[in-house]
C-alpha cells in the first residue's frame, strides 16, 4: 500500500533542529558554493559521530583532504573507483566480525561511482542486502575529471562530451527504481534546499538494517554554469519543477511522495548554463517528459 | 591529535602510506574570495511607512516569542502609547508589510495592541528615568503631542511642567476619540506610565501667547502642543443650527450624553465625523454622512469608513451643504452636487460645482465636523527652524518649538507623537551641538528614507548600525521559506453589541492568535537568528558561540549562499577590499 | 592429522586454521572448490567468518581491502580472468600495505577459452606489490597459506599463494592437517598497523600528491626487500612448531650441478624424475624448484647458480616479446653476479598442455648440445 506524505514541505527551516556540531572542517578545498558540502554536511549531521565513510572516486574524494590533512572528524576509507559498493560491505562484515553494532558504514558516492563505474558493486550489495548506508551525492556529470556526462546528466544538458550541438539526449537514469528493484528496504531522494527533509530520512535510514540508499541532490555551480550563490535555489527550483521529486520507497514497493511541485520546468532550465543551448521547443519536450514521469510516480504512490 | 602518518612494525620494517589525520585548517581558503558577507541589518519597509519609526520587524520578533518584556520595551523605545495607538493608529506598517506581497499583511496594530495591554498589565516594568540633566522645559497642552514631548523629554533627563487648559489630561484622546475606539480605562493606565517626578501636571492652566515672555525665568524651552482647538465653520446660512462635531463627541466622552434622536446629517468626511456618526449610532441615532467628494477622498481612515458603514452609517457623497433652515420640526439642508474636475499637477482629483444640480436633505439634527484649526493666537510665519513635524523660532531668547496639529499636515494621534519626539531630539541638539547640527543629527537618527526618527538612534542604541540607504523591500526577501498562511482574523464584538454600547468594539487577540500572527512576521532586514546562513554555509564559515554569530574570514570562499539565502535580506555581499 | 585432500583443500582447511574472518569471493573454475569449502564451513560454523558472496571478483579484492581496513584477517582466491579483472585493485591492496592472503590457481587466459594450467596470469601481476609464493605440493599450499598470514602480517604487504591450476588445485594428496592449537601458536590473532580508528578519527587512501607519492612508494620498496628475511624467519617458526620448511628456494642436485634447471610448481616433481635419471646415466645435473617469486631470492638464486654453467629456465607462461617471465628474472638476477652462467629458456605447458618426463629429456638434450641460448626463448611440444 502506497500513500503521499501527509506532511507539507516547504523549504522551510526549523533551526532549532539543527544541531551546533559540524563534522566537515572549514578549509577543505570544494569549489565555493558546492552543493555536495551542504549534503554531506546535512548528513553527518543527522549521522552523528560514530558513522564511518567509505569514499570512492570523485570530487568528494579530493575535499576529503589531500594527504596528509582530512577534512572530515570520522574514519575515512579511501576506495578505487567502481568499488564503493563492494569495499563497505568489506569493512561492514569486518566491524560486525568485531562486534561492533552501533557504526553506521555510510558509501558516499558520485553520480558516476554509482550510475555507472560503481553500478555493478552497488547492484551486488543490494541483492545482498548489505548492512549499509549507500548516498549517492549526485551533481549530474563527472565533475571531479571535468564535467563529462555520466548517466545522471539530466536530457538536454551540455557537458564536455555532450557539447552544445550534441548535447546530451538519453534521460537521465531512475537509479531509485534501480535500487527499488532490488526490494531493499529503503531508497529515497533527498534534496540540500529541504534539510528538514533530508535529515529526517537520513535519521530514519540509519535505524533500518540492511542496504539503504538515498540519492541526494547536490548542485554544481561550476559544472552548471550558475553563480555560486544560487547552488540551494536552484536545488528548491528542481523540487518545485517535479524534475527532481522528493519521495521514498520502502521494501522495493511501497512509494511516498513528500512534496508535490508546480512550477514549470523553463523556470529551472532557463537560469543555468548547462541548458543555455536549448529552445523553447526543448524546455516543452522537457516538460512532457517531466509530465510523464511525474504521472508514473504518482501511479505507483497511489 | 595524534598526527603519526608513519608506523613502524616492530621488525622496523617501513610503512609509509597515505593516512592522515591532520585537519585542513592550515588553508585559509578565504584567500579565494573576491566578494565578502558582511551582517548588515535594514529598515524593514514597516518601520519605513511608520510615523514613529518603531523597529516593528523586532517587536513582531520579541512578540512571537513571547518575550513580550522586549517586544514592550522596543515599543517604547520610538512610542510611549502602545496601548493606545494599537487601537487608534491607522497603521500605514500595514500597507506597507512585505508579507502582502506573499499572502497577506500581518496584524502589526492588533500585536501592538496586545504588547500594550501587557505593558499595562505588568506596571513593575515601569521606564527607569534618567537622573535630571538641569534643564527644565514647559509644555502647553496635554494631548499626545504634549505627552510625547514630556515622554522623551524625561527621558533625555529634563523636568518637564504640562499646562494643561481643561481638568484632563489626553487632549483629544480624551475628548476626541470615543471609548469604542479607546476605552477611558485604557488611556488613564497608560498615561501611568508618565507618572514621574520629573513630569508634572498642572490642569485648568490655560496659557497664552503674550503669557510666554514670563516663562523664559522658568525654562529652558518651550514647547506649543495645544493642537486645533476651533473647529473650522461651515460658512453656510443658518449655520447656527448645526451641532459642533468635537463639542458633541466632548460631551460624549464626559458621560454628559446629549439626547439626539431621528436623522443626523453628519457633514464631513475626516475621522472625525465618522466617530461622530458611529456614536449617533450608538445613542440611537440614525446618521447619514454627508461629502463633498467621494468615499476615495475621505480623509478619514478607510478601515474607519468600513466599520462605520458596517455598523449601518449611510454615505452621501458629492453633496455640499450650502444653507440650513430651520422647520417646524426638522431641518431642511439644501446641498449643491459636486462633480470630479481636473486632476491637479500631483494627481489629485478636484471636485467642483455641477452646475445648477441641488438637492434636499430633511434631518432632525446636522453635525458639522469639517475639521479644526488651531488657535489663531499661535500663528506665526517666521521660523528659525522648519523639519517635518516641528517648526521652532526663538521668543526672548528661548527656543519655543510648535508641535502636534498645530503644525502637521497628517492630523493623526501617530504623527502627534512622532512630532513630540523629533521637536525634542531637536531641542536636545541645539542644546549640546547647537542649531547647524540639527537637521545633521535628525539625518544620522533617520528610519529607512522616511520622516520618522528614532530615539534609539539617537541615544547611540545598536539601531544606528541599520543601514538607512538600503529598505527590506519584497524583491530583496528570499520568501521560499514562507508557507501561505492567512492573517488571523480580528475578533469584534457582535453587529448588536456595536449599536446598544459605547462598549470597545475590537477585542483584539488572545495570546495563541497573537504568537499566530506574529509569526508571520517575515522580520524583515533584521537578523533573528534564524541561522539560515549558518545552516547551509558549505564553509562552516558561520560559527555561533555565546550569542555571538561571526563569519570566519579565514575560510570564507565568498560563495554567496548566505545573502541569497537569508530569508529576511540581513545580509549584504561586499567587493573583498 | 594427515589426510588425503585436494589441493583446493588444503587451501580452505588453512584458512580455517588461521581464523580469517572475511572472506569475499567469486567463483572461476578452478579455484571453485576452495571457496566452496570455506562457504561450508562458514555455514556450518566450523568458521566464525563472513562470507560475502560478492558479484565479481573485482568486486572480491575491494570487499578484501574494506575489510582489511576496518582491521580484520580476510582471505580471497581467484584464478586468469578473474585475477586479471582484480588488477587495479591487486595494485590498490600493496600500496594500503593490507595483508590480504590469496590463494591464486594458476589458470590460462583467454580468449579462446582455456581452464588449464598456465603460468602466466599470475606472473602478469608481478609488479603489483604482492608476494608470490608458488607451491608444489598439497602440503606445501596448507602450509604456505598459514605462513602467507604471518608474512604479511609482519611485513603489511598482501601474499598471493600460487597452485597449478588441475594438477595441484584437483589432484588429491596426503596432507598433515595441524590442529588448531598450534596454528594458534604459530598465527597470533590480527593486530592491525592500520585500520580506521574510531578513537582517533583517520582518512587512509587519500590523493597524494606528487610531494608525498614517492616517498610511499619507496617504503613499499623497502618493506617487498625487508620480505626475504622476514620469510626466513617465519618458516624458522614454522619448523620449530610442525616441524616442516621449504625455503624461497628448494635446490635438489646442485652442489656440483653443471647444469641446473630452474622452474615453479608442479613440473619441479615432474623434473626431479629427470634429473634422477639424468643422474643416473652420469649427467651432473640439478634442478632448483622456485617457490618465492615476489621478492625475486637473489642471493639464494646466485648462491646456487654462481658455480653452475647452463641454467635451464621452464616457463609455463609467456610474456609476448621477451618471453619466459622466470628466464627474464633469471638474466636480471645473475647479470649482477661475478659469475655468469648461460641462462638457457623453454616455454612449454601453456594451456594445461603436459610437461612430462620425456620433455625435460629433450630438453636437457638441446641444452646440451647448444653453445649458447638462443635469443628468444624455445617453445618445447608445439604441434606442427
Amino acid at each position: 500500500m502506497s500513500k503521499t506524505s501527509q506532511e507539507t514541505i516547504s523549504g522551510c527551516i526549523m533551526s532549532s533542529k539543527y544541531p551546533s556540531t559540524d563534522y566537515i572542517m572549514p578549509g577543505h578545498v570544494a569549489c565555493p558554493g558546492c552543493g555536495a558540502v551542504i549534503a554531506m554536511k546535512f548528513a553527518l549531521q543527522a549521522l552523528g559521530p560514530k558513522t564511518i565513510l567509505v569514499i570512492p572516486a570523485c570530487c568528494w574524494a579530493v575535499v576529503a583532504g589531500v594527504h596528509p590533512q582530512t577534512s572530515l572528524k570520522m574514519p575515512v576509507l579511501h576506495t578505487a573507483f567502481a568499488t564503493s559498493g563492494a569495499a563497505a560491505s568489506g569493512v561492514r562484515a569486518a566491524l560486525d566480525m568485531k562486534g561492533d553494532t552501533e557504526t553506521t558504514v555510510v558509501a558516499w558516492a558520485g553520480d558516476g561511482g554509482t550510475f555507472d563505474i560503481g553500478f555493478q558493486s552497488l547492484s551486488g550489495a543490494c541483492e545482498r542486502n548489505e548492512n549499509f548506508l549507500y548516498v549517492c551525492y549526485d551533481n549530474e556529470a563527472y565533475m571531479n575529471t571535468g564535467v563529462q556526462r555520466s548517466s545522471a546528466t539530466p536530457y538536454g544538458a551540455q557537458t564536455t562530451t555532450t557539447p552544445k550541438n550534441a548535447w546530451k539526449s538519453h534521460r537521465k537514469k531512475n537509479i531509485i527504481d534501480a535500487m527499488a528493484a532490488h526490494r531493499i528496504p529503503y531508497a529515497a531522494t533527498v534534496n540540500i534546499a529541504y534539510p528538514d527533509d533530508l535529515m529526517r530520512k537520513f535519521r530514519k535510514a540509519k535505524e533500518i538494517q540492511g542496504t539503504r540508499f538515498i540519492h541526494a541532490y547536490a548542485s554544481c555551480p561550476t559544472g552548471w554554469r550558475i553563480p555560486s550563490d544560487k547552488a540551494v535555489a536552484i536545488s528548491r527550483l528542481a523540487v518545485q519543477t517535479n524534475l527532481f521529486p522528493l519521495y521514498e520507497v520502502e521494501n522495493g514497493t511501497d512509494y511516498t511522495i513528500n512534496y508535490q511541485g508546480n512550477r514549470p520546468v523553463e523556470e529551472y532550465l532557463k537560469i543555468q548554463g548547462r541548458f543555455k543551448h536549448l529552445t523553447e521547443n526543448d524546455h516543452a519536450e522537457i516538460q512532457e517528459m517531466v509530465n510523464e514521469d511525474w504521472r508514473i510516480l504518482n501511479g505507483k504512490a497511489s | 591529535m595524534n598526527q603519526s602518518i608513519q608506523t613502524q612494525s616492530p621488525n622496523n620494517v617501513s610503512l609509509l602510506i597515505s593516512q592522515s589525520r591532520t585537519n585542513t585548517l592550515g588553508n585559509k581558503t578565504g584567500t579565494w574570495r573576491f566578494v565578502r558577507p558582511k551582517y548588515q541589518e535594514k529598515t524593514a519597509a514597516c518601520s519605513n511607512a511608520c510615523p514613529l519609526g518603531i523597529d516593528i520587524a523586532m517587536v513582531e520578533m520579541f512578540a512571537s516569542r513571547k518575550d513580550y518584556q522586549s517586544a514592550l520595551n522596543t515599543i517604547l523605545m520610538e512610542n510611549p502609547f502602545p496601548a493606545i495607538c494599537g487601537r487608534v493608529c491607522f497603521h500605514p506598517c500595514e500597507s506597507a508589510c512585505n508579507r502582502q506581497f506573499l499572502d497577506q499583511s500581518v496584524g502589526i496594530h492588533q500585536i501592538e495592541r496586545f504588547v500594550g495591554n501587557w505593558g499595562l498589565k505588568n506596571t513593575q516594568q515601569h521606564i527607569q528615568y534618567p537622573e535630571f540633566n538641569g534643564a527644565k522645559i514647559g509644555i502647553i497642552g496635554a494631548g499626545p503631542a504634549g505627552l510625547s514631548v514630556a515622554y522623551f523629554a524625561r527621558r533625555l533627563g529634563y523636568r518637564c511642567d504640562i499646562f494643561e487648559k481643561s481638568d484632563k489630561p489626553g487632549g483629544l484622546l480624551m475628548s476626541g476619540i470615543p471609548s469604542y475606539r479607546l476605552p477611558d480605562r485604557i488611556l488613564m493606565d497608560e498615561l501611568q506610565r508618565l507618572n514621574d517626578d520629573g513630569i508634572q501636571l498642572k490642569y485648568k492652566q490655560s496659557i497664552s501667547m503674550d503669557q510666554l515672555e514670563t516663562f523664559k525665568q522658568h525654562y529652558d524651552a518651550l514647547f506649543l502642543c495645544c493642537g486645533d482647538a476651533n473647529s473650522i465653520l461651515l460658512k453656510i446660512v443658518g449655520e447656527n443650527f448645526a451641532i459642533d462635531g468635537l463639542n458633541l463627541l466632548r460631551q460624549v466622552r464626559s458621560q454628559e450624553m446629549p439626547t439626539i434622536e431621528g436623522t443626523v446629517a453628519v457633514i464631513g468626511g475626516g475621522n472625525t465625523a465618522i466617530d461622530v456618526a458611529r456614536s449617533l449610532l450608538r445613542m440611537g441615532a440614525n446618521p447619514i454622512i454627508v461629502y463633498r467628494r467621494t468615499r476615495k477622498e475621505m480623509p478619514a481612515h478607510p478601515h474607519e469608513i468600513d466599520a462605520a458603514l458596517d455598523e449601518g452609517v449611510v454615505l452621501k457623497e458629492c453633496l455640499s451643504p450650502i444653507e440650513l433652515q430651520k422647520e417646524t420640526n426638522h431641518l431642511q439642508i439644501s446641498l449643491q452636487v459636486m462633480k470630479a474636475g481636473r486632476k491637479s499637477n500631483e494627481g489629485r482629483q478636484t471636485y467642483i460645482p455641477d452646475g445648477n444640480r441641488r438637492e434636499t436633505m430633511q434631518v432632525n439634527h446636522v453635525v458639522s465636523a469639517i475639521g479644526a484649526e488651531m488657535d489663531m493666537m499661535w500663528r506665526n510665519d517666521q521660523w528659525e527652524l522648519s523639519m517635518s513635524h516641528c517648526q521652532m523660532k526663538r521668543i526672548a531668547d528661548i527656543p519655543v518649538f510648535w508641535c502636534g496639529d498645530m503644525t502637521i499636515s497628517d492630523k493623526t494621534v501617530t504623527h502627534a507623537l512622532a512630532s513630540g519626539k523629533q521637536a525634542v531630539i531637536a531641542l536636545d541638539v541645539l542644546r549640546n551641538h547647537g542649531h547647524d547640527e540639527i537637521k545633521n543629527a535628525c539625518h544620522q537618527c533617520q528610519v529607512g528614507n522616511g520622516p520618522a526618527i528614532s530615539f534609539d538612534i539617537y541615544k547611540q542604541g545598536k539601531r544606528k548600525e541599520r543601514n538607512n540607504s538600503e529598505i527590506a523591500n519584497f524583491e530583496r526577501l528570499n520568501t521560499a521559506y514562507f508557507p501561505n498562511i492567512p492573517a488571523v482574523q480580528v475578533n469584534k464584538i457582535s453587529q448588536e453589541a456595536c449599536l446598544n454600547s459605547f462598549d470597545e468594539v475590537i477585542s483584539g487577540f488572545d495570546e495563541s492568535q497573537m504568537i499566530e500572527e506574529a509569526s508571520r512576521c517575515f522580520n524583515c532586514g533584521i537578523c533573528n537568528d534564524c541561522d539560515t546562513c549558518r545552516i547551509f554555509c558549505p564553509e562552516m564559515a558561520i560559527q555561533w558561540d555565546q550569542n555571538n554569530r561571526h563569519i570566519l574570514m579565514d575560510y570564507c570562499k565568498g560563495c554567496g549562499i548566505c545573502i541569497e539565502e537569508c530569508p529576511r535580506d540581513a545580509m549584504n555581499l561586499e567587493v573583498e577590499p | 592429522m594427515k589426510e588425503v585432500l585436494e589441493g583446493s583443500h588444503a587451501v580452505s582447511e588453512a584458512v580455517r586454521l588461521a581464523r580469517t574472518k572475511v572472506i569475499s569471493a567469486y567463483p572461476i573454475t578452478p579455484q571453485t572448490h576452495i571457496v566452496e569449502a570455506l562457504s561450508e564451513y562458514c555455514a556450518n560454523g566450523s568458521m566464525d567468518a563472513k562470507f560475502i558472496c560478492v558479484e565479481s571478483e573485482h568486486s572480491a579484492m575491494a570487499s578484501c581491502i574494506g575489510a582489511a581496513s576496518a582491521g580484520v584477517r580476510t582471505f580471497t582466491a581467484s584464478s586468469s580472468h578473474g585475477l586479471a579483472l582484480m588488477h587495479e585493485l591487486l595494485h590498490w591492496a600493496a600500496g594500503a600495505r593490507l595483508p590480504i592472503v590469496m590463494a591464486e590457481v594458476n589458470r590460462a587466459l583467454g580468449p579462446g577459452w582455456n581452464i588449464w594450467m598456465d603460468q602466466s596470469d599470475s606472473l602478469s601481476q608481478r609488479d603489483t606489490g604482492w608476494i608470490q609464493l608458488y607451491c608444489e605440493t598439497a602440503q606445501e599450499v596448507l602450509d604456505t597459506t598459514l605462513q602467507a598470514y604471518r608474512l604479511a602480517e609482519i611485513v603489511n604487504l598482501p601474499v598471493m599463494v600460487v597452485l597449478d591450476a588441475f594438477f595441484l588445485s584437483h589432484t588429491y594428496e596426503p596432507v598433515d592437517i595441524p590442529d588448531q592449537a598450534s596454528v594458534d601458536r604459530f598465527l597470533p590473532s590480527f593486530v592491525p598497523r592500520i585500520t580506521l580508528d574510531q578513537q582517533n578519527p583517520n582518512a587512509i587512501g587519500q590523493m597524494a600528491p606528487p610531494a608525498f607519492y614517492m616517498e610511499m612508494r619507496h617504503s613499499i620498496q623497502m618493506a617487498m626487500q625487508s620480505v626475504l628475511e622476514h620469510f626466513i624467519d617465519v618458516e624458522r617458526e614454522f619448523e620449530t612448531v610442525f616441524g616442516r620448511t621449504y625455503g624461497p628456494i628448494t635446490p635438489f642436485a646442485c652442489d656440483d650441478a653443471e647444469s641446473i634447471f630452474v622452474m615453479a610448481g608442479t613440473s619441479a616433481s615432474t623434473c626431479r624424475q629427470a634429473v634422477k635419471t639424468l643422474r643416473d646415466k652420469g649427467h651432473k645435473v640439478g634442478v632448483i624448484k622456485l617457490k618465492m617469486f615476489r621478492p625475486f631470492p637473489y642471493q639464494h638464486i646466485r648462491k646456487c647458480l654462481e658455480q653452475t654453467k647452463k641454467v635451464i629456465v621452464l616457463d609455463r607462461n609467456c610474456s609476448f616479446g621477451p618471453g619466459g617471465i622466470f628466464a627474464q628474472e633469471l638474466r636480471a638476477a645473475m647479470y649482477a653476479s661475478e659469475q655468469h652462467p648461460q641462462i638457457f629458456s623453454y616455454i612449454s605447458g601453456l594451456g594445461g598442455r603436459d610437461v612430462t618426463v620425456d620433455h625435460f629429456l629433450e630438453i636437457f638434450d638441446r641444452t646440451e648440445k647448444a653453445d649458447h641460448p638462443e635469443n628468444e626463448s624455445v617453445w618445447i611440444g608445439l604441434n606442427p
